[in-house]
C-alpha cells in the first residue's frame, strides 16, 4: 500500500513538473488557452465532487458559485477599482458565504431538498444578475484586459494544483474524508459514532464552493467578458455533473479524468460542429443517463473495481484449493 | 387597490392548475422516493403534442386531452422500469443515482425539444380562448377568462379522480402502502415494480395534459419546462414532500404569489420571490407548511 502511494506521489510530482514546464515548449496561444480551460474544468469537477461524491449531496447549482466568484471579482475590479490580487480572495469568500447561506437550512434535510434548493438558487441568481444594474444585466460585464496567456496558465495550474493537494490531503489522508463518507453511507450511523453531520456537511459544502468561486474569478479576469449565460448559465452546472458522474463519484482522479475527457470532447465538438450546440446538450444528458445505468461508479470506479474483482477470486480459489492439497 | 380582487382571482385560477402538476409529482415522490427533474419537460412535451395535434386536425385541444393522457401514460409506463432499475441498483448510492438520472433525462429532453421545436413561443388556440366572464359588483370589477375557469374545473376533476383512485380502490391502497413502507408493502403482495410504473405513467400523463391547458392559458415554448419544474418543486416542498393533502393550499399560494408579482411588482422577480419563500420555509419548517412532509 505504501509503495503504491509513493509511486502515485512520484507520478503526480512528475505530472506537475511537466505541466509547469509546458509553457516553455508550447508557444501556440490557442493550445495554451485550451490547456488552461482544461485545468479549470478539472478544478471545478473535483470541487463539485467534494459535496456530491464524498458527501452524497448533489449540488445542481454549481454554476451559481462559479458565477458569483466571477461577478464578485468583476464588480470589485471595475466598480471599486481593487487590484486583482485583492479581489480574487473576495470571490472565494463570496462563494463560501453563499454556500453558508444556502446550506444552512438545506443540509439539515434529505439530499432531495438540497438538490432542489441549489437548483432553484442557481435560477434565482441568474435572474438577479439579469435584472440588476451593477451586473450589467443581460449585457454582462467587461473587465480590463490583461493579455498574458502564460500568467493565466500558471495561475490556473497553481490554484487547481493547490486545491487538488488540499482536497487529496483532507479527503484521502485526513479523517475528514472518512467522516464525509460515513455520512454518505449512513447518516444515522455517523451520528451514533458521535459525528455532527450538519456541521461536516456545511464544511464540505464550503470547501466545495470556495475553490469554485476563485476559479470563477480567474476565469472572469482571463476571458475579460462575463454575462449571465456564460458564467451563471446551466452549462457550467450541467458539465460539472456530467464530468463527475462519467468520471466516477467519490474519488478525486475520476472527476479529473472525466473533466479532461468531456472537455476534450467539447473542444472538438465546438470546433467542428459549432452549429449544433443543442446536440451537445442532448449528448451530455444522454451521457449522464447512460453512465448512471451502465457505469454507476464512473470510469475510474469501474476500472479500479474491476481490478479488485480480478484479484479476489484468485485468493478465494487459492484458499479453497489449499486444504484439498493437504489431504 | 382596485386590482386586488383581480389579482386574487387570477392567482386562484392559476394555482388550481398547479395543483394537478404538483399532486401527481408528489405522488410519484411518495412512491419512488426520487424527485423527477424532468417534470417540466413532460409538461412541455404534452403542450407541444397538443399544439401539433390542434394544427394537424383543427379540432379543439380540449378534445385531445384523453388521447394525450393515454399517449403519455404509455411513455411514462415504459420509462419507469429504467428508473426502477437505477433505484434498485446495488452499486453506489441508488437514490443519488436516481436523482442524477432524471437530471440527465431532463437535459436530454430540453435539448431535443429545442432542436425539434425551436426557440419560438406559441399558444394553442381553443374555443374557450375568446370568452370571459365579467363581474362588476360591490365596487370591484373582476374579469375571468373562460379558459382559466375551464382549467380550474379540469384541475378539480383530476384531483377528485386521483382522490377516488387513492382512497377507494385496491390500487390506491397499494400505492399508499408503498409510500408508507416499501418492503412491508412488498411482503403484503403489492407489486412495487408494476405499481410504480402505473403511478409514473399517471403522473406523466397528467403532467402532459396540464401542459396542453397551460398552452391554452399562457404560452408554450421549448424552454417552458424549467419554470414549471421550479413551480412543482416549490409546491411540493411547501406542502411537505409526499404529503398530498397539503398540495392544493401550496399550489394556490404559488398562484397568488405569481399573480400578485405580475400586477404589483416586477414580473421578472417572480423566481426570486419563489426562492425566498422556499428558503424561509426550509429554514422555519422544513417539513412544509403543515409539518407533515417526510
Amino acid at each position: 500500500m505504501k509503495a503504491t502511494s509513493n509511486r502515485g506521489m512520484q507520478a503526480m510530482l512528475i505530472l506537475g513538473a511537466l505541466l509547469l514546464a509546458l509553457p516553455l515548449a508550447v508557444h501556440d496561444t490557442f493550445v495554451l488557452r485550451v490547456l488552461t480551460e482544461a485545468i479549470m474544468w478539472i478544478g471545478l469537477a473535483i470541487a463539485f465532487d467534494v459535496i456530491a461524491g464524498y458527501t452524497g449531496y448533489l449540488n445542481f447549482g454549481h454554476g451559481a458559485f462559479f458565477g458569483i466568484g466571477a461577478y464578485t471579482i468583476a464588480i470589485l475590479m471595475m466598480q471599486a477599482n481593487l487590484p486583482f490580487a485583492l479581489a480574487l480572495p473576495a470571490g472565494g469568500l463570496a462563494a463560501g458565504l453563499l454556500a453558508l447561506v444556502a446550506g444552512f437550512p438545506t443540509l439539515r434535510l434529505k439530499g432531495a431538498y438540497f438538490a432542489i434548493a441549489t437548483w432553484a438558487l442557481s435560477r434565482a441568481i441568474q435572474q438577479l444578475a439579469l435584472t440588476m444594474d451593477i451586473t450589467g444585466g443581460p449585457d454582462g460585464m467587461r473587465l480590463t484586459a490583461f493579455l498574458n496567456p502564460q500568467f493565466f496558465y500558471y495561475l490556473m495550474l497553481i490554484t487547481v494544483g493547490l486545491t487538488f493537494a488540499l482536497l487529496w490531503y483532507l479527503l484521502e489522508r485526513a479523517p475528514f474524508g472518512l467522516k464525509l463518507k460515513a455520512i454518505r453511507e449512513d447518516e444515522e450511523g455517523a451520528k451514533a459514532l458521535g459525528l455532527n453531520p450538519t456541521k461536516l456537511k456545511m464544511q464540505a459544502f464550503i470547501l466545495s464552493a470556495v475553490p469554485t468561486g476563485i476559479l470563477g474569478g480567474i476565469y472572469a479576469y482571463w476571458i475579460t467578458f462575463i454575462d449571465p449565460s456564460s458564467t451563471l448559465g446551466d452549462l457550467v452546472s450541467d458539465q460539472a455533473v456530467v464530468m463527475v458522474v462519467f468520471g466516477g463519484m467519490g474519488t478525486l482522479f475520476g472527476p479529473a479524468i472525466g473533466a479532461l475527457l468531456i472537455f476534450a470532447f467539447k473542444t472538438i465538438f465546438w470546433a467542428y460542429l459549432s452549429d449544433f450546440q443543442l446536440l451537445y446538450i442532448i449528448i451530455l444528458g444522454a451521457l449522464i443517463a447512460v453512465s448512471v445505468i451502465f457505469i454507476p461508479n464512473g470510469l475510474w470506479g469501474t476500472l479500479v473495481r474491476r481490478k479488485q474483482d480480478k484479484i479476489r477470486p484468485e485468493h478465494e480459489i487459492a484458499a479453497a484449493v489449499a486444504p484439498e492439497e493437504g489431504n | 387597490m382596485e386590482l386586488l380582487p383581480q389579482a386574487l382571482c387570477d392567482g386562484i385560477l392559476l394555482g388550481g392548475i398547479y395543483i394537478t402538476i404538483a399532486i401527481a409529482f408528489s405522488l410519484t415522490y411518495g412512491v419512488m422516493h426520487v424527485i423527477d427533474f424532468a417534470v417540466g419537460e413532460w409538461i412541455m412535451f404534452g403542450a407541444f403534442t397538443g399544439f401539433y395535434l390542434n394544427k394537424l386536425t383543427g379540432l379543439d385541444p380540449f378534445i385531445f386531452l384523453p388521447l394525450i393522457f393515454v399517449i403519455y401514460f404509455g411513455v411514462g409506463y415504459l420509462v419507469q422500469p429504467v428508473i426502477h432499475r437505477v433505484l434498485s441498483g446495488t452499486k453506489g448510492n441508488p437514490f443519488l443515482m436516481g436523482l442524477v438520472f432524471t437530471f440527465g433525462l431532463a437535459m436530454m429532453f430540453r435539448g431535443l425539444a429545442l432542436t425539434v421545436f425551436g426557440f419560438y413561443s406559441n399558444s394553442i388556440p381553443s374555443m374557450f380562448s375568446e370568452g370571459a366572464f365579467s363581474f362588476d359588483r360591490f365596487g370591484c370589477s373582476v374579469t375571468i377568462p373562460t379558459v382559466r375557469l375551464v382549467g380550474l374545473v379540469y384541475a378539480l376533476a383530476i384531483t377528485g379522480v386521483l382522490h377516488y383512485l387513492l382512497k377507494k380502490t385496491n390500487f390506491g391502497l397499494g400505492v399508499r402502502a408503498l409510500a408508507q413502507h416499501k418492503d412491508a408493502a412488498g411482503l403484503m403482495g403489492v407489486n412495487s415494480k408494476r405499481t410504480g410504473s402505473y403511478v409514473y405513467g399517471i403522473y406523466v400523463g397528467i403532467s402532459a395534459m396540464t401542459g396542453v391547458l397551460l398552452g391554452c392559458i399562457l404560452s408554450i415554448g421549448a424552454q417552458m419546462g424549467n419554470d414549471y419544474t421550479i413551480f412543482a418543486f416549490f409546491v411540493v416542498v411547501l406542502a411537505g414532500m409526499g404529503y398530498l393533502a397539503g398540495v392544493p393550499w401550496a399550489a394556490l399560494l404559488l398562484g397568488l404569489v405569481q399573480s400578485i408579482f405580475m400586477i404589483y411588482f416586477d414580473p421578472s422577480h417572480t423566481l426570486l420571490a419563489v426562492f425566498a419563500i422556499l428558503y424561509l420555509i426550509l429554514l422555519i419548517s422544513p417539513r412544509g407548511l403543515f409539518g407533515k412532509g417526510v
